[in-house]
């Protein structure tokens, strides 16, 4: 019961059942290789699941991360292009991309913000709006097409120091901080009192409203960080990068054992369930088993990861109605 | 000549617009190139495209409106400029045949969503001819102008066998990255690929058909974990000898695998289309070292263009001995060996 | 218990009698939702080291008073003045900052954070140093003060980790006015403190409320268990429909006429039982 009531615990077993279970078909698995694809494809997920937790710990959900991932990766990748052609030198092209990918995503997460703090529309709405006119609007700019063609940004970001590439670092880095800041920090302590009561968060005093904006521009930003790292992967922005990806991010928060009401969650298992989530795509792909059984297994893990979570809420509800007596006891008034 | 996507304010209100234009369908007017169509009473030909951003009609356009002046006959070429789907070329469609053309040429975007207007013009006595994609019901079409997928997949075998320097002793593991096994043209040229292989190269393997479902990413994920899974040389049973990219997000996602290696040049990768990006990063020793891309196969989309206005012509005047039926038109094999010449030829230009 | 002789003169009921400044005063509230007339022209007043009992049936206006009061609904017209200065509400963050803590009938606290964490909800400690600066709290002194904090007011609860879906109601409650009480510095706003909590915790929730008196605070205490009101308080406000109707010592009432004066029977009646 004490094992499985802690859902990161379960996730590491998973983990290394699936590790084990991949390698013992192919040795290959467990190689400096794979383990790179592992965390490249970890990393690809990684921002927009930690994103996506911020959101959903808030109490709301962010359904635009993938179509923001698009918008950004081509916008960033316009103007890369522009500045490759001008001869500019290329970390300053990079380093410009961020900032422009970074920026429009911000600019998503604010059109977010404002639909769902000013017009009051449901998050689920809002960002549904989002989701869908940023996939449009990437084929409508780039008609389809990639943008780009610049192979040193893939070179750039396959390497690295052994498996853990340049990309990488940097986010792993980022989801260690904003995983600390979710669990220590102010605004991290207002993040789940607003998920879990927001009106008892407003009567705090605290600005429910423009925190809940802050969470939409930083789930947005780290979306739109993600499409630079896309861009690096395929030293191009193409439109249907991130597509589906909002799903996979909210897959790997409720593995993770986050539950979708708000409130609640450890980030700790948000990143075993984006990793577990990778594992299992990647290593389906690698014993060369049809990766379209990956939507069935992750659809079993979610399963698995609710029912844990409706178990753990009935065991604690069951532990407080025994103790509710003898601890009820322990209140006393001062004399 | 080459054409680099740029971030360029015509473009983004183009997009911009476009987005308009799908909200509102009567907006019909924005996504069309049009020649001169004030004439008394001249011959107009219809042409009406999925996504005239692709440089792909691009090019059909400029073949298409090269056989009209010859002709001497107006071109009315319209598409959304983004958007492939049936939904947004119907109301293109309906305008047009508010139009009263003489002529139909059409790229329909589904099988069967646009027959019911198509079947507007056949009984408005409008000729209509089918180009790239076609309609399920071929009976009142006059003509199919098409490339050959299955030859095409075929082709892709062949330049790839080459390529990989292919021996009766050696032992070939191919990959194949398609956007979905549902895509009727993906399914045509995997059909054709496999057929070849199967009649020809008894040493090339299969080892996995990868489906992108047209999200790049997927398809880099996928290559690099086989690329992992099978780190031997090329030519060997532990290694990749040769990639299939067979639609346009493959040949990104193999391309992005293959640099991430340092596989480029040592790993074989064949795409289709010579969309211009993709002709740049055709491999050659000496001239393009980085180049990802083995071989491509090309279509003749230009020709195509140039015949359908042709046969239209021909229909409206009554001249219908010479329209075949169905046109299939065979794919071109470009290198990076392949003279510039032929190179500027084939790559889809935009216009 | 220091009863200061001013507040407990039996004429308090009489504010002109006060030579000091009440602690909290609204005058002419007005409140509409839609057609409804939820609060009209309410004036009261509460002093420093004074329990004021709210009192009236269902909708007779009181959670409306007490959000307006707090911050939480903005009045259509009216005054708040706390301490003899004019103040308008643009949020319960306003209403904090004055002084005035409220606890809210239900969902005054986040019960998926700990005890100390709601304890210090909306005023984090924060870490010293550069950490304090980058926003990160000081969780650990924070759950030591909270105990700290419960204890003075009167109230202990066992961890103050835990957190406080896994408290019984009562210790919810209890945790809930200890944090009101330990942040409030002048005004004290309990909306039925006393309700879904047993005999023996209402009890000592009434201590708690007296320890508060003892501090200083004036104490606004909203109940429609009238042997409680009539136990705790000095003074009761009777509201009826929206209205103030009744505003008196609590020893001008008994059991009997303070809930006829509620239900409004009284005014059925000759007014034999009830001056002013």
């Amino acid at each position: 019961m004490a094992v499985l009531a802690n859902q990161q615990m379960v996730l590491v077993v998973v983990l290394i059942a699936l590790v084990a279970f991949f390698w013992s078909r192919n040795h290959l698995f467990i190689s400096s290789s794979e383990i790179g694809n592992l965390l490249t494809d970890f990393s690809g997920l990684a921002l927009l699941s930690v994103g996506q937790m911020y959101v959903i710990v808030s109490g709301g959900i962010d359904l635009s991360v993938g179509s923001t991932v698009g918008v950004s990766g081509i916008l960033g990748a316009f103007v890369m292009q522009d500045m490759l052609n001008a001869h500019y030198p290329q970390v300053e092209v990079l380093l410009v991309g961020t900032v422009i990918c970074a920026a429009v995503g911000a600019a998503v997460g604010a059109i977010n913000a404002l639909m769902i703090t000013k017009a009051r529309l449901a998050p689920f709405v809002a960002t549904l709006v989002m989701l869908s006119a940023g996939a449009g609007l990437s084929l409508v700019f780039t008609g389809g097409a990639p943008v780009g063609l610049d192979s040193t940004a893939i070179i750039f970001s396959a390497s690295g120091v052994g498996p853990f590439s340049y990309p990488a670092i940097i986010i792993i880095v980022m989801v260690v901080i904003l995983g600390f800041y979710l669990h220590a920090s102010r605004y991290g302590r207002y993040t789940f009192a607003i998920g879990s009561n927001s009106f008892a968060a407003r009567a705090a005093g605290i600005n429910v409203q423009r925190h809940l904006a802050s969470i939409y521009v930083l789930s947005g930003t780290l979306a739109g960080l993600t499409g630079m790292f896309f861009y690096l992967r395929l030293g191009s922005g193409a439109p249907t990068s991130g597509q589906d990806m909002e799903l996979t991010a909210i897959a790997a928060v409720v593995i993770g054992g986050t539950s979708l009401f708000g409130g609640s969650g450890r980030m700790s298992g948000t990143v075993l369930g984006a990793f577990v989530l990778t594992v299992v795509t990647d290593g389906l792909i690698f014993i060369n088993i049809q990766p379209t059984w990956n939507q069935v297994v992750v659809g079993a893990f979610i399963f698995f990861a609710a029912a844990l979570q409706a178990l753990r809420l009935s065991s604690g509800g069951l532990a407080r109605l025994l103790r509710s007596g003898p601890i009820t006891e322990e209140v006393s008034g001062g004399r | 000549m080459l054409h680099p996507r740029r971030f360029t304010t015509r473009r983004v209100l183009r997009g911009l617009a476009a987005a308009s234009a799908v909200a509102s369908t009567s907006f019909v007017a924005l996504g069309t190139m049009s020649s001169n169509a004030s004439a008394s009473k001249p011959i107009t030909i219809a042409f009406s495209v999925g996504d005239t951003g692709d440089p792909f009609f691009q090019t059909m356009y400029l073949g298409a409106a090269a056989e009209a002046t010859k002709l001497h006959v107006n071109l009315n070429f319209q598409g959304n400029p983004a958007l492939y789907s049936p939904a947004t070329q119907l109301p293109y469609l309906d305008q047009i045949l508010a139009e009263k053309p003489s002529a139909l040429v059409v790229a329909p975007t589904d099988t069967k969503a646009l027959e019911s207007v198509v079947g507007e013009f056949v009984a408005r006595k409008i000729p209509v001819l089918n180009v790239d994609s076609g309609d399920a019901n071929q009976s009142n079409i006059t003509s199919w102008i098409t490339g050959n997928n299955i030859q095409g997949g075929a082709q892709a075998a062949i330049g790839l066998a080459k390529a990989m320097g292919y021996k009766k002793s050696g032992y070939y593991n191919v990959v194949v990255g398609v956007s979905s096994l549902t895509t009727s043209t993906d399914a045509a040229r995997l059909k054709g690929f496999k057929t070849e292989i199967a009649k020809k190269y008894p040493k090339m393997h299969i080892l996995d058909v990868f489906q992108s479902e047209s999200v790049s990413a997927t398809s880099t994920s996928d290559f690099n974990d086989v690329l992992s899974s099978h780190p031997g040389k090329p030519g060997t049973k532990g290694g990749v000898s040769g990639i299939f990219a067979i639609d346009g997000t493959n040949a990104t996602g193999a391309a992005a695998a293959l640099a991430g290696h340092n596989l480029v040049g040592k790993v074989k990768l064949i795409g289709y289309d010579a969309y211009a990006t993709n002709v740049q990063q055709l491999y050659n020793a000496k001239t393009n070292p980085h180049g990802a891309f083995t071989a491509l196969i090309a279509q003749q989309p230009y020709l195509e263009g140039q015949l359908a206005v042709k046969y239209a012509v021909e229909a409206v005047r009554h001249q219908t001995k010479g329209i075949p039926k169905l046109d299939t038109l065979p794919n071109i094999l470009l290198t990076g060996n392949t003279p510039k010449a032929t190179l500027a030829k084939y790559t889809y230009q935009a216009s | 218990m220091a009863d200061d002789p001013v507040t407990h003169d039996p004429t308090t009921d009489n504010p002109v009698t006060h030579d000091r400044v009440p602690a909290l005063e609204v005058r002419e509230i007005n409140k509409y939702y839609g057609g409804v007339h939820a609060l009209a022209d309410v004036s009261f007043r509460a002093y420093a080291g004074e329990i004021v009992g709210l009192v009236g049936d269902n909708g007779a206006g009181k959670s409306t008073l007490i959000k307006v009061i707090s911050g939480a609904h903005e009045p259509d017209a009216g005054e708040i003045y706390v301490d003899g200065v004019r103040h308008r509400w643009r949020s319960p963050q306003d209403a904090i900052e004055a002084g005035i803590e409220t606890l809210y009938q239900d969902s005054g606290l986040a019960p998926d954070l700990t005890i100390g964490s709601n304890i210090f909800l909306g005023r984090e400690k924060m870490r010293r140093g550069l950490l304090g600066r980058l926003g990160f709290v000081d969780q650990r002194a924070m759950e030591r003060e909270a105990l700290d904090d419960l204890k003075r007011v009167g109230i202990s609860v066992p961890l103050s980790k835990r957190t406080v879906a896994e408290l019984s109601g009562g210790q919810r409650q209890a945790v809930a006015i200890g944090r009101a009480i330990s942040w409030a510095r002048k005004v004290i706003l309990l909306d039925e403190p006393t309700n879904n909590i047993g005999a023996r915790q209402a009890i000592e929730v009434l201590d708690v409320m007296r320890s508060a008196r003892a501090q200083g605070l004036a104490v606004i205490f909203i109940s429609h268990t009238l042997p409680h009101v009539l136990d705790v308080t000095d003074r009761i406000v009777v509201m009826r429909l929206g209205r103030v109707v009744r505003d008196a010592p609590t020893t001008d009432f008994t059991a009997e006429n303070l809930l006829s004066t509620i239900t409004g029977l009284d005014e059925l009646r000759p007014p034999s039982t009830s001056p002013a």
